[in-house]
């Protein structure tokens, strides 16, 4: 189902995209590589101001990303 | 196809002048017959390996979650259709999605190991996993037609071991420990013994269990509050959170 042109990894792109929402890696073996592959900046430049990455606000202006995943340090008692 | 898929997966395409054979976005996710299957409404859906159906029902889940993340209003933009028209899309996609997994949980399940038969340990962390995303596996059965592809039967220790496989809940309590600080307790049994991550994303935690995930609503209170560490035991984890304090409110 992989195919090499499926491994493009471009942070623009659909596929990086719906990682960082949290689908799993294997997501992008599920769609087409033209979709996975379909570059979302005009997306994002058309969104302006609210932007594909709105969503939680972090303190004083500061954005906090709501589109990436954040791993938790793990401590084991 | 559901209706819904098909019509999002065409609609999806519009603005980048796509055209078919691919079926769109989401539509692109029959790909993978076994979403395919988790969104049909078969009786009966045959999978190669519990791993194989865990992973289907954990990817629908972060689908799932991912189009939670979109704004309705972006969403209508991206897909070229007026807002009312995409948000109906939009919920009635994830409607559809959230039924197939309540179909997934409430169905029985079926095994076999004519085809394919794992080792123990293998077996075990595949229903975990399964687990985590919400189907139990009933040991009686699995005792039952383990011996008829096995040269021998299941030791008392891993059906002891299977026995204690939980179906995690896919909740948490947020509860106050000290002035700003709180803690958001998730309970699961077993989940210290497995090889567990967490992570968080937008209001959501997730639980992954080697790629397979699970996601927990966090409280809206925890927007304003910044996560730390992740304290695990035996039966449940705990994530630390500190109030921002430049976003609580003063009298």
């Amino acid at each position: 189902m992989s195919e090499s042109g499926d491994e493009k990894s471009d942070k623009n792109d659909l596929g990086s995209w719906l990682i960082a929402m949290g689908a799993p890696a294997s997501i992008t073996y599920l769609m087409p590589s033209e979709i996975t592959g379909l570059d979302i900046a005009p997306l994002a430049s058309m969104l302006g101001g609210v932007g594909i990455k709105g969503g939680m606000r972090g303190v004083e202006g500061e954005k906090q990303s709501a589109d990436e995943i954040r791993w938790l340090p793990v401590i084991r008692s | 196809m559901p209706s819904a898929v098909g019509q999002l997966g065409e609609s999806l395409m519009q603005p980048f002048g796509f055209f078919y054979p691919t079926r769109g976005l989401l539509g692109g996710l029959n790909f993978s017959r076994d979403i395919y299957a988790l969104l049909s409404q078969s009786d009966h859906i045959k999978y190669e390996s519990v791993g194989q159906l865990a992973q289907a029902l954990s990817d629908l889940g972060s689908i799932r979650i991912a189009l939670a993340h979109i704004d309705s209003e972006e969403f209508a933009i991206w897909c070229g259709l007026g807002k009312s028209e995409a948000r109906v899309h939009l919920l009635q996609l994830m409607s559809e999605i959230e039924q197939a997994r309540i179909r997934a949980q409430e169905s029985k399940l079926r095994l076999d190991f004519f085809e394919y038969r794992p080792s123990p340990r293998a077996l075990f962390t595949s229903l975990t996993q399964l687990a985590l995303v919400g189907v139990q596996c009933d040991v009686r059965q699995l005792q039952r037609v383990w011996p008829r592809s096995a040269r021998t039967s299941l030791s008392a220790k891993w059906i002891s071991k299977f026995q204690a496989i939980k179906v995690f809940s896919g909740r948490g309590d947020l509860v106050e420990i000290a002035p700003l600080q709180f803690v958001f307790t998730v309970k699961w049994k077993g989940v210290g013994n497995t090889d567990v991550a967490i992570g968080l994303i937008g209001k959501h935690v997730i639980i992954d269990v080697g790629g397979v995930r699970s996601f927990v609503e966090l409280p809206a209170a925890c927007s304003r509050m910044e996560p730390g560490s992740v304290r695990l035991s035996k039966n449940k984890f705990e994530i630390n959170f500190v109030v921002k304090e430049s976003e609580w409110p003063t009298s």
